[in-house]
């Protein structure tokens, strides 16, 4: 595929734009739904670019990934929404076929998911000052009210700001990669991305889990996958 | 003033935003206090001294699961109309903080939102349609996520003072315990689809014996340690595209 044979009009980037606002609102801010989820942010992305297939099976890598990063208490998690939005619509937009576009289209969403947690940490130290002094905002409640609109809106903001600057470029790079074919090495990128996900999935168990005693229940299952891949049923 | 069923209903609707302005001084003290706020308006109508110094309490450092919230918010209110004493509401925040915390967490992020959406995943792997394996995902998650919310609202209001001694032997805590092997099992199985699917479309030739002995290992492994085998796992993929391209340059 060619960079003219690609289409990411004006049109297309501003639905991405407007969905990254959405998806970045829904995991902390409102109304926590889950479409931020990767499964759906990224099929959503691949649909914007015309293959909801693509964007589906970037989600589900990202999905086992970022299952190991439960958001219990204090724990950082990744922004999955708007990050997932970018990596499934960069799989879509280079034909949705290509294995290294695929590695580098799933590399790029985790790697912007963490990038999305930077910039919640310095939402969450600017809602610091917006909901301050809490005297004036005691006083007023229709202030509180306000206040607390315009942090939501800001975390929309995010979410926008992350897919309108990053949306692009992502897409152009993992372009790049669509010539490049099977060699001796990719054999050993695919078998590192298939290791990995079998490590996500050991640790996403655990995290599950309640103590250490599931691990045969892990195997069990892989054995359950593993009659679904033979019998033929995937 | 005894609030009005509308008051109620937009306190709940509020609970839907309430880590909307969480930040590190307050966490989700200021949503509570959004959320609260209806409830707070009727209870105090026409005295806006004791409404400034409700809202003030309700503003406290707190935090909790964010579908439990809403049990921290329809509860406060209920402490509020009921006049009990600002000490004891302080004291009712601080001892509720943790029990909300800790089962929302292990039930819904640990348990429910995992298992909802790896059966999404398995359907797609199963040859469901992307829209079809969204709209499961969306509608199983979000049936038990709305129940949560209406039992935690009403529950709060009910049991007002006695909503620790509810969260103690929740359902949800039980539930999650009962529930957990589904979820683990889920994992496995979508893994290995998963990884299946990846293979087949790489159009690389792989002995796939060997991959799955060692897949299989490594998800042990990583399954005693996880924090390090996480790691691991982040590392082979942000490798995986990076030996491609050398692969490609390199013929």
């Amino acid at each position: 595929m060619s960079w003219s044979e690609l289409y990411l009009g004006p049109g297309t980037w501003i639905l991405a734009v407007l969905g990254g606002g959405l998806l970045g609102m829904d995991a902390v801010s409102w109304p926590q739904v889950m479409v931020s989820r990767p499964l759906v942010s990224a099929t959503l992305g691949g649909w914007l670019l015309g293959n909801p297939v693509a964007g589906m099976l970037v989600g589900g890598v990202l999905e086992v990934y970022a299952l190991r990063h439960p958001p219990f208490g204090a724990a950082k998690y990744p922004d999955t929404g708007p990050a997932g939005l970018v990596a499934g619509a960069s799989f879509a937009a280079s034909g949705g076929v290509a294995m290294g576009a695929f590695l580098l289209s799933v590399a790029i969403g985790w790697g912007l998911g963490w990038i999305g947690t930077v910039t919640v940490q310095v939402r969450r130290r600017l809602n610091e000052r917006i909901m301050s002094p809490a005297g004036e905002l005691a006083a007023d409640p229709a202030l509180l009210e306000q206040r607390h609109r315009v942090a939501i809106w800001l975390d929309g903001l995010r979410g926008a700001i992350l897919v309108a600057a990053f949306l692009v470029p992502s897409v152009l790079v993992v372009t790049l990669v669509v010539g490049t074919g099977p060699s001796t090495l990719g054999r050993y990128a695919v078998a590192s991305l298939v290791l990995g996900l079998a490590g996500s999935a050991g640790a996403a168990g655990r995290s599950s889990a309640f103590g250490v005693r599931g691990w045969p229940l892990l195997l069990v299952g892989a054995g359950l996958g593993l009659l679904l891949v033979v019998g033929g049923l995937t | 003033m005894r609030p009005l069923r509308s008051d109620h209903l937009t306190a709940w609707s509020r609970t839907f935003a309430v880590q909307g302005s969480w930040n590190y001084t307050t966490m989700v003290g200021t949503g509570i206090a959004y959320a609260v706020l209806p409830l707070l308006r009727r209870i105090y109508a026409g005295d806006p001294v004791r409404l400034r110094e409700a809202v003030e309490r309700a503003m406290g450092p707190f935090n909790g699961h964010p579908y439990l919230c809403a049990m921290a918010v329809a509860a406060l209110g209920r402490l509020e109309q009921d006049e009990v004493d600002p000490q004891t509401i302080e004291r009712f925040r601080t001892a509720l903080r943790g029990p909300l915390g800790t089962v929302g967490d292990r039930a819904v992020w640990g348990q429910w939102r995992p298992i909802c959406v790896l059966i999404a995943t398995l359907s797609f792997l199963l040859g469901a349609s992307p829209g079809w394996s969204v709209a499961i995902f969306l509608a199983l998650y979000n049936v038990g996520h709305i129940a949560v919310r209406v039992w935690a609202y009403a529950a709060g209001w009910q049991a007002g003072l006695d909503v620790g001694r509810l969260l103690k032997g929740a359902w949800l805590e039980r539930w999650a315990e009962k529930i957990w092997p589904l979820n683990i099992l889920l994992t496995g199985a979508v893994a290995l689809v998963l990884a299946d699917v990846v293979v087949e479309q790489s159009a690389v030739s792989l002995a796939p014996a060997a991959l799955l002995g060692m897949g299989l290992v490594g998800a042990l492994l990583t399954f005693r340690f996880p924090r390090q085998g996480g790691r691991l796992a982040t590392v082979l993929l942000v490798i995986a595209p990076l030996l491609w391209v050398l692969g490609g340059l390199v013929g």
